[in-house]
């Protein structure tokens, strides 16, 4: 089982990790799609009732990543704070609490169209905040996955999830990544997200992520 | 007695004799009594609860004076149907006393239909009688000036209560019957109810103490069997019965008026399409009818039914209820009617004029529901008829009834436990699950830091719990209700610059699968698909050939228990040689070659079927435990046995028995010996056997809908259910990982276990195997019980190995449809 699949994309190589994240080596990047950080307090503010426990294991993991992989800088590409109702939640206050454990880490934050609504993250979690694109290298980050003139795009806000179906009537959603000629998706990171089933189509490469590691279909 | 009899009047007036059963209840009322009236279909049992309540406290109305106009009675009785077409028709029917008696009572009609003119006119005063629907009764319940608008209360009447009993709904009604008891303790309750086989716990549900009155005899009833020309020994159900075609048309021929009776809407379309391609000259002549056409289209057919227009109407179980159709002669059911009271209700759909006989006639769409057919006969005369339960403490309608009381008023819990308790269902209602129902709605959960910056219900500073925050009380009227649809789509025909006329509904998957240009049946026509536009799918008329036939998801009921048993009887009878009915007579070719091939299955004996084939080593059983008992069985033999030794199995289920299918190797009797069809540790099996809590998560839709957890949605500004789908999928993947301990997950379970499964049953199932004999057979070709399995294989496979194992199995499948890399 491969807890990461290294890929080239437009000459840059970049690692799909199980944990629904990309780590880009040669620049000691961590890049997180759609986190949606404080969903479930948006959805607590609307009266249904979710239980607590979401952004801890958002944040767990993002403790594992930066622990297992050299990381300089951690890049959001949009989606970054669900709802405004997450603004001043008991999420946001774990968030503070998770960004003074990592004082050294660079944090910027593509602004998605959650983001837009939500305003921008406090500046106590020390974000550098930017519209999309963000050219970097050969790739231009962003969250919306609008093709670029010039360089390969790499976004999130699909949410993209493939439905595996095996002998007889299994059934099985994963989260994936979406390699395509212009533009590669990333799977949502939170833990409370929803998927939008994608389609296998020529061309493009899917890659399965699952607790148990990432797998490239044919 | 000084007060006037209206019922004698009344009576007298038209020349009509009461029935004795009617005096009973007016003599019951007139004393204050509750009680269960136990009635088939007729008028009679609806005047005997109405001259009851307008002898007891109808007054003559009183004279208009100039200015305004006279007053009268305040909200007196509460008439509670389950249906909204059956609440019109009902209203009607109570009205014409009323007018020709002249008295001093306004009636009234609130159902989710009803006006906003209608409804704001109630507002201000309620009428003496209001005709309603359990929904409507608790969005009453949910105003704030509840108890003072009901005070005058005297008198609810449940009407059909055995639709009502054995769901939600039911349970729903119960809540309510409950609340209203507590504000009004001498409120008097009478259910009405079909014949069913539990009526005291039908009446102890509905009521803490009252009479029984058992109405009019019930009238007779004929069942008989359309015989096919010829038998196939072995039988497969693709076809829906259209064999019988040619055979159905002469019948329908024959009789004036009738109803056909099919068990999915999808066949009731190709049945109807089927007619008219017969018989073009009936276009005009025939109907359809379906739950998912518009209201108006159904009430065009109800209409010109009662006015004895059609020769014929194909319907699914949308007619079993409802008004009743005098013109109506007889009734064919195409298919299996899968239980006895089912089959009685809607013979009783016809021959309703007094004096005239119910005919039902079963047409088999396969031979082996000649042996149904048979048995349904015996169990119709015998009146087996099945029982129903109400659901025990179903906590997500809990949840939505302390929401409704919050709103309603405001509660106290230690008042309110001790009225949920007077509710059937939640009588033994344990204090740790009320604590759990009490800090789910405050806080979301037991523990206060469970579900941070939540709250749904608050005490106020008099310790009364109410809903503080106006928007969640008006999200939460609009979710009351226990009837969760599935996301469907409206279908309309395009016209442009405009809507065209609305057909009906469909199902949101089918759309999905559809492109547009192409064809599809609905509301017995060929439609094509031009496109899809917010929750709306248009269409135009189309005569292209080939149109996909839309599937409904649904209830694809089991055989019922009571049925059943009356199957293997059947088959019992041909062992013994004794074909004695016609239908088991015409599928006698069929029992030969059972008996030769292998053996007829027996009531103390299971039979087993061990085949070995190209496919691998397979294994029949024919417990006749219906199919949701089979589904069951099937994955706990298939878990059992992939215990011993990792494989994978296949396996097809239907209404008489399961197929196991393994490609390696097995040793079936080794298994058997070995305790696979032992009943012990069943529940602790059946739930590991269970794939991953799919089962428990499909569950948990409807749960969560009923509980509050996720909203359907402003009428209007709907957005796609089919997200709120997705979300509480989401919301029980959450559930399950940070709040292992909320309630509405074991409820989940429980309800996979108690309805998806039956465990029950199941367990009785098993039990009786343990009791009995087992009879393997080794068989070298598929016997006629054997080949409808192999035929409608449902291939759900389930294996013993990690999940990493399965997804490196699922891309291997898809390596090798792939084909080899280049």
């Amino acid at each position: 089982m491969n807890p990461w699949l290294a890929v080239s994309v437009a000459g840059a190589e970049l690692w799909l990790l199980a944990e629904k994240a990309v780590y880009w080596p040669a620049e000691r990047v961590l890049l997180v799609a759609d986190a949606h950080f404080g969903k479930a307090a948006v959805y607590r503010a609307l009266g249904q009732p979710v239980p607590h426990g979401t952004t801890a294991t958002n944040l767990a993991v993002l403790d594992t990543l930066l622990a297992r992989h050299c990381c300089e800088e951690l890049i959001f590409l949009g989606d970054f704070l669900h709802g405004r109702a997450a603004q001043g939640s008991a999420s946001l206050d774990a968030l503070l609490a998770w960004r003074h454990s990592q004082p050294h880490l660079r944090m910027t934050l593509i602004r998605g169209n959650h983001d837009q609504r939500a305003g921008d993250p406090p500046a106590a979690l020390r974000m550098a905040v930017v519209d999309e694109p963000l050219l970097r290298g050969p790739l231009a980050l962003r969250h919306e996955p609008a093709s670029h003139p010039t360089h390969h795009v790499l976004a999130g806000h699909l949410h993209p999830v493939y439905l595996l179906r095996g002998a007889g009537r299994q059934r099985l959603r994963l989260p994936c990544f979406q390699l395509g000629r212009q533009v590669t998706l990333l799977p949502a990171f939170g833990a409370f997200t929803g998927g939008f089933a994608v389609t296998r189509k020529p061309g493009v490469q899917l890659v399965l992520a699952s607790a148990q590691g990432v797998w490239a279909l044919p | 007695m000084p007060c006037p009899d209206y019922a004698k009047r009344w009576f007298a007036a038209r020349a009509w004799k009461p029935f004795p059963f009617q005096r009973a209840v007016w003599r019951a009322l007139s004393r204050g009594q509750s009680g269960l009236l136990h009635a088939s279909t007729g008028a009679g049992k609806t005047y005997a609860l109405w001259f009851g309540a307008l002898n007891a406290w109808a007054k003559p109305r009183p004279a208009a004076s100039d200015k305004r106009r006279p007053a009268m009675a305040p909200l007196t009785v509460l008439w509670i149907t389950p249906m909204r077409a059956l609440a019109a028709d009902t209203l009607r029917a109570l009205q014409v006393p009323v007018d020709e008696l002249d008295l001093g009572w306004s009636l009234g009609l609130r159902t989710g239909d009803t006006n906003s003119a209608e409804r704001a006119r109630q507002t201000r005063r309620l009428p003496t009688v209001l005709v309603t629907t359990p929904e409507s009764l608790c969005l009453m319940l949910a105003r704030e000036q509840a108890q003072v608008e009901l005070a005058s209360l005297r008198l609810v009447v449940v009407d059909e209560w055995h639709e009502l009993l054995g769901n939600k709904r039911g349970v729903q009604v119960q809540l309510a019957l409950a609340r209203l008891r507590r504000w009004q303790p001498q409120l008097i309750t009478w259910g009405i109810s079909a014949t069913l086989g539990n009526l005291d716990h039908a009446q102890q549900a509905l009521m803490p103490e009252g009479i029984r009155v058992q109405g009019a005899n019930d009238k007779t009833l004929k069942v008989d069997t359309l015989l096919p020309a010829s038998v196939e020994r072995f039988p497969w159900a693709g076809h829906l019965g259209l064999r019988m075609l040619e055979a159905v048309v002469e019948q329908v021929e024959a009789s004036h008026s009738c109803l056909l009776f099919t068990n999915t809407r999808a066949q009731s379309e190709t049945w109807y399409q089927a007619l008219l391609q017969a018989r073009p000259d009936w276009a005009g002549l025939i109907a359809l009818h379906h739950g998912s056409l518009a209201r108006e289209v159904r009430e065009w057919v109800e209409l010109a039914l009662k006015q004895g227009q059609l020769k014929a109407v194909v319907c699914t179980s949308s007619l079993d209820l409802g008004v009743d159709f005098l013109p109506v002669e007889r009734v064919l059911q195409i298919g299996s009617a899968k239980g006895v009271a089912r089959l009685i209700q809607r013979a009783g759909r016809s021959g309703h004029a007094p004096g005239r006989p119910s005919r039902v006639t079963l047409v088999p769409t396969h031979s082996l529901e000649l042996v149904e057919a048979a048995a349904a006969e015996q169990a119709v005369a015998a009146r087996r008829i099945e029982p129903r339960v109400s659901p025990q403490q179903p906590l997500d309608v809990l949840v939505q009834h302390l929401v409704t009381l919050a709103l309603g008023g405001g509660f106290r819990p230690d008042d309110a436990l001790a009225e949920v308790r007077g509710a059937w269902a939640y009588a033994t209602l344990g204090e740790g699950a009320w604590q759990w129902a009490l800090a789910f709605i405050r806080h979301g959960g037991l523990s206060l830091l469970a579900y941070p910056d939540y709250r749904r219900v608050e005490p106020d500073e008099h310790g009364v719990w109410r809903v503080p925050d106006a928007r969640l009380g008006r999200r939460h009227r609009l979710n009351i209700g226990t009837i969760v649809s599935d996301a469907a789509l409206n279908v309309k025909f395009w016209s442009k610059g405009g809507g065209g006329k609305s057909l009906g509904s469909i199902e949101e998957g089918f759309i999905a699968r559809l492109r547009p240009g192409e064809l599809f049946l609905f509301g017995g026509r060929t439609l094509e698909l031009v496109r899809v536009e917010q929750m709306t799918a248009y269409v135009k008329r189309s005569s292209g050939k080939k149109p996909a036939v839309p599937r409904w998801n649904g209830g694809r009921m089991p055989l019922s228990n009571e049925l059943a048993e009356a199957v293997v009887e059947q088959f019992e009878a041909a062992a013994r040689g004794d074909y004695h009915s016609a239908p088991l007579r015409a599928a006698k070719p069929l029992l030969q070659v059972q008996q030769a091939w292998s053996a007829l299955p027996g009531r103390n004996r299971l039979l087993l079927e061990q085949l070995k084939s190209r496919e691998g080593w397979h294994l029949f059983l024919y417990p006749f435990a219906g199919r949701l008992v089979h589904v069951g069985l099937a994955s706990l033999l298939a878990w059992r046995l992939s215990q011993r030794a990792p494989a994978s199995f296949s396996m097809s289920v239907n209404d008489y028995g399961l197929e196991l299918l393994s490609p390696s190797a097995v040793n079936w009797q080794a298994a058997l010996d070995g305790g696979l069809l032992s009943p012990a540790n069943l529940v602790h099996d059946v739930l590991a056997s269970l794939n991953a809590g799919e089962l428990a998560q499909r569950r948990f839709r409807e749960i969560a809908r009923i509980a509050g957890l996720v909203f359907a949605g402003y009428p209007g500004a709907q957005k796609s259910t089919r997200q709120v789908q997705a979300s509480s999928s989401l919301f029980f993947q959450v559930f399950r990982q940070y709040d292992t301990g909320n309630l509405l997950l074991s409820q989940a379970e429980h309800e996979v276990l108690s309805q998806e499964l039956d465990v029950v049953r199941l367990a009785h199932t098993l039990e009786h195997i343990h009791g009995g004999a087992l009879d393997l057979r080794v068989i070298g070709r598929p016997t006629p019980l054997a080949f409808p399995l192999l035929v409608e294989r449902m291939r759900e496979s389930l294996s013993s190995e990690k999940l990493a194992d399965r997804i490196a199995r699922m891309v291997g499948d898809l390596e090798r449809a792939a084909g080899p890399a280049a």
